[in-house]
């Protein structure tokens, strides 16, 4: 028990070093836009993950490697107090506003009541909004407590970005790069954090690797999206949030703001690019491009995207809900019918992609409320099964549900051959024993199990707890089955439910799916399990 | 010299594909963005970020185009 708890607390220390690293780097944010007030927070903000890490580090420094159990307890436990200590720089950002001490001379707006600047960031003042933003952008998912992003201070909205950059690629990936860890011991707390897929022998060398690869895709997709239009600041922050598949905006409708056709179309590849897995990248920037369609999930993202595209465009248009009289794009002007499909196929394309990339960029402002049934349900799918494992999004992944669907197929048209027949399943180009085959079932099939009973979980208390029903405050189910999975499958996409005025029982559930859903479940019971054991709850 | 010799960054680059490209478009990269922060959205600035992007995408595409030719040959 205490040779466990050594190794937990060490690696747990050694992420929280990591984390104090990314706060006390992001004191240059406010240094930039002479944000000054907010500077002594986030100096405190980064103390304290680095005192408490610096503490646990070194006084367990001798602790074992951790086993497959330890891996499991560690990424769950880490990412559950990463966002603890990262929802501190909300904290105390806001309180100092609060506090309002003269010597930091706190812009008037955010200190003045009764403005939506104020509320914005005085929202913060509570510690479970705070630590609802923080889980929210750690995991990738990208729903909010804030009312409007436009108005938080740059050095907030620059915090919320990082951590969906980070957190998209994973927080263990990141200590395990920085703090490199030799023996197998980084290749447990890999293969903990919802990853397997190597690019090298070496585990160090994968996660670097990594790196080279989404900081290269960070900056191309920046100046590709200045050159649709954004500003700068814009560019870089919706950059970093929609590779890492988050879906975190500094603005306060999402991407509907600008509402720019170029800018809408921009971020498409930038979402698919984060839906694709890492080895993938690799070999495709090695110019192996046959991967787009060699490798079966990277097929299928394309297929799946497209087709849900295309149903999400027939069922909008059957409802005529984008008609348009005159449409101009690149030089092209649409009329009538042309254009009220354009701007369909337009909105359909970037919440399907958006949604099913586990992004969360929103660009249709009454996806909620507007939307028929069948619209919002087919979002909600895309939600619920995600894109590639060993990419930055959420979901199921399509890698299960592809399996499930042969595993499926394969039995049943066994029936249909001798009992002495020879068969061999096959997937992905390889072909696995009876043994192998088994095994990718019962993984695949008991990590789809789950996920939805974690979502049937929440959607009743969801349902418990909000008025339902017809009326102007009132959600539907399929309102509240579009926000629990956007919750589980780290999405970001809302239907309006979620906010700071939302019950606080349905935080703490959503809290508990963010970070059930990052790591894709097992983990985190794990941990649970040896908490209760421990506690003598269960036995 | 080598990759990993480089401070700051040397490990990270010596974790790329092996590709004087592309371990160029990283360090650029940065350098572009801070120059159109501060040129602002000119001509010159224009031209830095599509010469950026277009570099970037025609080279993969050059090189799965030699690629292909090399399996082929």
């Amino acid at each position: 028990m205490a040779n466990r708890t050594g190794t937990i607390a060490h690696d747990l220390g050694r992420m929280l070093e990591a984390l104090a690293g990314l706060i006390l780097i992001s004191v240059l944010i406010p240094l930039v836009w002479q944000e000054w007030w907010v500077v002594p927070g986030l100096i405190v903000s980064g103390m304290l993950p680095l005192l408490v890490g610096f503490g646990l580090s070194r006084g367990f420094q001798g602790a074992d490697d951790p086993g497959r159990l330890h891996g499991m307890m560690i990424a769950a436990s880490g990412w559950f107090f990463v966002a603890v200590f990262g929802s501190i720089p909300f904290l105390l950002i806001a309180w100092t506003a609060r506090l309002d001490p003269s010597v930091l001379e706190v812009p008037a707006r955010f200190t003045t009541g009764g403005t939506r600047t104020f509320s914005t960031l005085a929202a913060f003042q509570n510690p479970l909004n705070g630590f609802f933003e923080s889980m929210s952008g750690f995991t990738g998912t990208g729903l909010t407590m804030t009312d409007n992003e436009a108005a938080l201070p740059r050095t907030l909205q620059w915090w919320r970005s990082f951590i969906e950059w980070v957190g998209g690629v994973g927080v263990i990936v990141l200590t395990t790069a920085i703090l490199a860890r030799p023996g197998s011991g980084s290749l447990t707390l890999y293969e903990s954090e919802a990853r397997s897929e190597k690019i090298h022998p070496s585990i160090v060398s994968t996660v670097r690797t990594i790196w080279w690869i989404f900081l290269l895709f960070t900056f191309f997709s920046i100046l590709v999206l200045w050159l649709a239009g954004m500003p700068m600041w814009d560019a870089i922050n919706h950059a970093m949030t929609g590779l890492a598949t988050g879906g975190f905006s500094i603005t306060d409708n999402s991407i509907g703001t600008y509402n720019s056709i170029a800018i809408d179309f921009a971020l498409i590849p930038i979402m698919i690019l984060g839906s694709i897995a890492f080895p993938i990248h690799y070999l495709i920037l090695q110019g192996d491009l046959r991967n787009f369609y060699t490798d079966l999930q990277t097929r299928w993202v394309f297929i799946f995207f497209a087709i849900g595209t295309l149903v999400l465009t027939a069922t909008l248009f059957g409802q005529g809900f984008y008609r348009t009289e005159t449409i101009a794009f690149a030089g092209i002007v649409l009329q009538g019918q042309a254009a009220t499909l354009f701007q369909t196929f337009r909105y359909a394309l970037f919440q399907f992609v958006s949604a099913a990339s586990c992004t969360g960029f929103q660009t249709a402002g009454s996806l909620g409320p507007g939307w028929t049934a069948p619209a919002q349900l087919t979002v909600t799918f895309g939600m619920v099964v995600g894109a590639a494992a060993g990419s930055t999004v959420g979901g199921i992944k399509l890698i299960r549900l592809l399996t499930l669907g042969k595993g499926i197929l394969f039995r049943i048209r066994g029936i249909f051959y001798p009992s002495s027949a020879v068969r061999t399943f096959r997937l992905d180009g390889r072909a696995l024993s009876d043994e192998e085959a088994a095994q990718e079932f019962e993984e695949a099939a008991i990590i789809t199990f789950l996920w939805l009973v974690f979502l049937a979980l929440a959607a009743f208390v969801f349902m418990l707890a909000l008025p339902l029903g017809p009326g102007p405050d009132a959600y539907t189910v399929e309102n509240v089955l579009f926000e629990v999975a956007s919750a589980q499958g780290n999405v970001g996409l809302s239907s309006g439910i979620t906010g700071p005025g939302m019950p606080t029982v349905t935080k703490v559930m959503f809290l508990f799916n963010m970070w059930i859903g990052r790591l894709e479940i097992i983990p985190v019971l794990v941990l649970l399990r040896g908490v209760f054991v421990s506690l003598e709850v269960y036995e | 010299m080598q990759l990993e010799d480089i401070p700051v960054i040397g490990s990270l680059l010596a974790a790329g594909a092996d590709d004087h490209v592309f371990d160029a478009l990283l360090v650029l990269g940065p350098v572009i963005i801070i120059a159109i922060t501060l040129l602002g959205r000119t001509r010159a600035s224009i031209t830095l970020a599509v010469a950026y992007t277009v570099g970037f995408s025609v080279y993969i595409g050059y090189k799965g185009i030699r690629r292909t030719s090399v399996r082929k040959t």
